[in-house]
């Protein structure tokens, strides 16, 4: 049976294909358009999705949209009529915006593959999350929690879900908090205050967040109130978000926290303002924090499973994934590699699966790397046109020289294999340093990312020593599989790993197994061997604003525009190194156009 | 990336500095002569840049209009089959990104001096040449010599049009010192667009520039018929809203009234029929 799953027309839109129970491929659509967080219908996915699989559009069982369109046009319309009259100036937007496109996603679907009506099917937004998170996680039984900005009405829910082992599958939620009432908004709201991009960047405020003190924890508390029934609900007399589409916080909310910062303005966290700043990412993150934590304790002592499986948005939140892994009571906590709206795209095809068609269970191979494969012949070719320096290789000789490289403080992108599905790195499309000063971590803000020195960088580090740099809990392995926790570095270490010790001494860890990335894992290994600690800095290959690179052209490309000095891809290695030729040619080019 | 630091370094000089603005200023080049339409509207233009709250505005559009096209000349580079052309779509993307930067720096230095940090007032948005990138080309659609004629029409209007705001920023050095450094750029641009497009199609050159005019032109009309059907659209949704909707209204306070705050039962899974859309 061939089920395509969409995600689309919020942000980060996507595409999945199950071919038999089990995903063939998951791509984001911003991976192939090149448009950060691309929300368009994702034809390129889909045709990537198909291509992948060798079959034509007509093949496919079912197609399943990731949420109900209608009903999310009824939440927008009935927030409309909600906040009536001062909700006219949002009130053509959202319908012009809704009624466009958005409503007729049947018809767009079918008009788009040319499948008929009847093959087309729609899940949930949170069923969508849940089926993401609980039936690509290694376990049988757990609670389920997913929690994002907002679907169709919910923005929160709790549940179970049950795989009986190659029979039928249950996913229940219990409840649901419903719009306006969300910590996903909640926290979009300080990303906006804080002059970050909403939906893109709220992991800018958890990074300041530990740069500031939760001395603002009160006032947050005053936006958002825990009900008797153990939800919460938000005091929307300091939101903007459910009547305009203008601004999302209101004044009252400026008269509790101040002036908002001017995005243009750069943070420095060592002047009054900008310590403000970073305390308040560090208020509303305990906020979020504390709140979790309680409602996913209360889950745990409802369900009295040992698993939680998160989904969400709010689930790539690693400091709260830690403190839900520490204290919530669950033994372990699992987060898929794309928890956020990309994911529901796999979480929608599994669920029309197992549970709308009732296909038995079927594990879910367990890594991130669904997406179109490197070519490392075709980043040769280009290098060679240019004039750089490249050569082809065999691992055993490969390996050894990129350890050598990194060692002496080269700055590597890393292309290999299949492209990850979701916002991490996660070995397949990194780039990658020593992770032992201040100056790497400096240099690649400043030369590379050209982002944010506030931000911290993460290391990645095999399985089994992992626990010898970072003080991981045994549980906390599975979090640090996909990048999902975040844990204490060990102090003796901390001086040795400066470039991925954030401020707070802690750091976004990635346990690597062997069986997940092997070139990566043995370039650790032989790193480790040259240097006598196997860690790498690890961070997404991409630039500031940018995707992540897919194919070795993109990252020829980023290569070339920032100060990274070696690109492998496959078994290519360049380095920037132009011959005369090059040059001359271009140069000629200038010459005459002057 | 040298050119990145270099756009730093040149922001700073460009905020404080007035040797840079002097020496440069009074270099008239034969490709900045604006078009008798850009010519005529140089009141208008003066009127809009006069404000700090407009011109912040419309530099902070420039700079993401500036940084899309950067994009797009990026995407270009990385799906042509022509080293060369690869090179020096690179370079042109590159160029497009520090322009985006200046933009972005030198609005950031007036919102600094600014006594509102608000925008408001008359925008005059849908009047801004280019809308996002390259007025929404689909680069992954486009031949080379498409989008080098296209390149090369787009980037002279834009010397066009930057060459009047430069010449109505008497009042605003440093900004008109962004213009300066941007038009020096496009001379660049403008010249390798039109001879790489006579080697690329060295017969044909001249009719891929009809057909890139024509093709803008088709584009603008579709912009301002967008535009206005926008808001025509606007204007009977906002009647609507206000004749129609009113008891709806009430029946939706009414009805959220009655909810209580916190958890509500989540609809049985299962239960809902795939088929359905709400």
């Amino acid at each position: 049976m061939n089920i395509l799953g969409i995600s689309a027309h919020y942000h980060d839109s996507a595409a999945a294909l199950l071919v038999d129970g089990v995903p063939v491929c998951a791509v984001q659509e911003e991976r192939l358009s090149r448009h950060k967080g691309d929300s368009a219908f994702p034809l390129l996915a889909i045709e990537s999705c198909l291509e992948h699989a060798g079959i034509e559009p007509d093949e496919l069982d079912a197609v399943v949209f990731y949420e109900r369109p209608l009903l999310k046009f009824d939440r927008i319309l009935t927030s409309a009529l909600r906040a009536f009259p001062h909700s006219w100036r949002a009130f053509p937007k959202a319908m012009k915006n809704s009624l466009g496109e958005k409503v007729w996603m049947r018809g767009i679907i079918s008009s788009h593959l040319s499948v008929p009506g009847r093959k087309i099917l729609f899940t949930e937004h949170h069923q969508s999350h849940a089926a993401a998170a609980f039936l690509t996680a290694p376990t049988h039984r757990a609670a389920i929690m997913t929690a994002d900005a907002v679907g169709e009405w919910a923005t929160f829910s709790v549940g179970y879900g049950e795989r009986g082992r190659n029979g039928p599958t249950t996913i229940r939620r219990f409840r649901e908090i419903r719009f306006p009432h969300s910590l996903g908004m909640l926290y979009s709201t300080f990303t906006a205050y804080l002059g970050f991009k909403v939906n893109e960047d709220e992991y800018k405020v958890m990074g300041l967040a530990a740069y500031g003190r939760p001395t603002l924890v009160e006032q947050v508390r005053k936006l958002i109130r825990r009900t008797p029934d153990g939800g919460f609900a938000l005091d929307l007399d300091y939101f903007e978000f459910h009547t305009s589409a203008r601004r999302s916080y209101s004044s009252r909310f400026v008269e509790l926290f101040g002036s908002p910062r001017n995005p243009y303005d750069p943070i420095d966290v060592d002047t009054a303002e900008g310590r403000r700043f970073a305390d308040c990412a560090a208020s509303v993150q305990r906020v979020l924090e504390d709140t979790l934590v309680e409602i996913a304790r209360a889950l745990h002592d409802e369900t009295g499973l040992p698993d939680l499986c998160l989904g969400g948005g709010v689930a790539l939140n690693g400091v709260a994934n830690a403190r839900l892994l520490a204290e919530s009571g669950f033994e372990r906590v699992f987060v898929p590699p794309a928890p956020g709206d990309a994911g529901c795209a796999i979480g929608a095809a599994l669920y029309a699966d197992r549970v709308h068609f009732g296909n038995p269970d079927r594990d879910v191979p367990d890594h991130p790397f669904w997406g179109p494969s490197v070519d490392g012949s075709e980043l040769a070719r280009l290098a060679r046109e240019d004039g750089h320096c490249s050569e082809e290789c065999l691992d055993d000789t490969l390996i050894p020289q990129v350890a050598a490289d990194l060692a002496s403080d080269r700055i590597v992108g890393w292309m290999d294999g299949a492209l990850e599905f979701g916002p991490r790195a996660l070995g397949h499309r990194c780039i990658l340093a020593a992770p032992h000063t201040i100056e790497t971590r400096d240099r690649l803000n400043r030369e590379i990312k050209y982002r944010e020195p506030f931000r911290p960088f993460a290391p990645v580090v095999p399985i089994d020593v992992a626990g010898r740099y970072f003080n991981i809990p045994p549980a906390g392995t599975r979090l640090a599989r996909f990048m999902s926790g975040v844990f204490p570095v060990r102090p003796e270490w901390r001086s040795q790993l400066q470039a991925i010790t954030h401020v707070d001494g802690t750091a976004r860890v990635q346990a690597l197994e062997p069986e997940m990335a092997p070139r990566l894992h043995a370039l650790l290994v032989a790193y480790g061997e040259r240097t006598g600690i196997p860690v790498l800095l690890n961070t997404s290959f991409n630039l500031a604003g940018e995707p992540i690179v897919n194919r070795a052209i993109e990252g020829y490309s980023t290569f070339l525009r920032c100060n990274i000095d070696v690109l492998v891809a496959g078994g290519t290695r360049v380095t920037k190194r132009k011959s005369a030729m090059a040059r001359t040619q271009l140069d000629k080019v200038k010459e005459e156009v002057a | 990336m040298n050119k990145n630091s270099r756009s730093n370094k040149l922001v700073t000089n460009l905020i404080s500095g007035r040797e840079y603005i002097d020496s440069g200023m009074n270099s008239a080049r034969p490709h900045e002569r604006p078009t008798a339409l850009d010519r005529m509207l140089t009141p208008l233009h003066r009127w809009i840049w006069r404000d700090t709250e407009r011109r912040i505005h419309k530099l902070l559009r420039f700079g993401e209009t500036e940084t899309d096209g950067g994009r797009d000349i990026l995407r270009a580079s990385e799906l042509t089959s022509d080293p060369l052309l690869r090179r020096l779509y690179l370079e042109h993307a590159i160029d497009e990104f520090r322009h985006g930067v200046l933009f972005r720096h030198r609005a950031a230095a007036l919102l600094k001096v600014s006594a509102s940090q608000r925008h408001s007032g008359f925008q005059g948005d849908w009047l801004a040449p280019g809308g996002h990138g390259l007025d929404d080309l689909q680069v992954d659609r486009e031949s080379d010599t498409d989008m080098l004629a296209f390149l090369h029409l787009s980037e002279k209007a834009a010397a066009s049009r930057f060459t009047v705001y430069r010449d109505v920023m008497e009042h605003d050095l440093p900004t008109r010192a962004v213009f300066e450094e941007i038009l020096h750029d496009e001379t660049f641009h403008m010249g390798y667009t039109l001879t790489q497009l006579a080697r690329v199609e060295p017969r044909r050159h001249k009719h891929h520039l009809w057909r890139a005019r024509f093709s803008r032109l088709w584009k603008a009309y579709l912009r301002l018929a967008t535009g206005f059907a926008g808001i025509v659209g606007s204007i009977v949704l906002t009647i609507q809203y206000f004749v129609l909707l009113p008891p709806f209204a009430w029946l939706a306070k009414r009805a959220e009234r009655r909810e209580t705050p916190g958890w509500s039962v989540a609809p049985l899974d299962g239960s809902a029929s795939l088929d359905r859309q709400y």
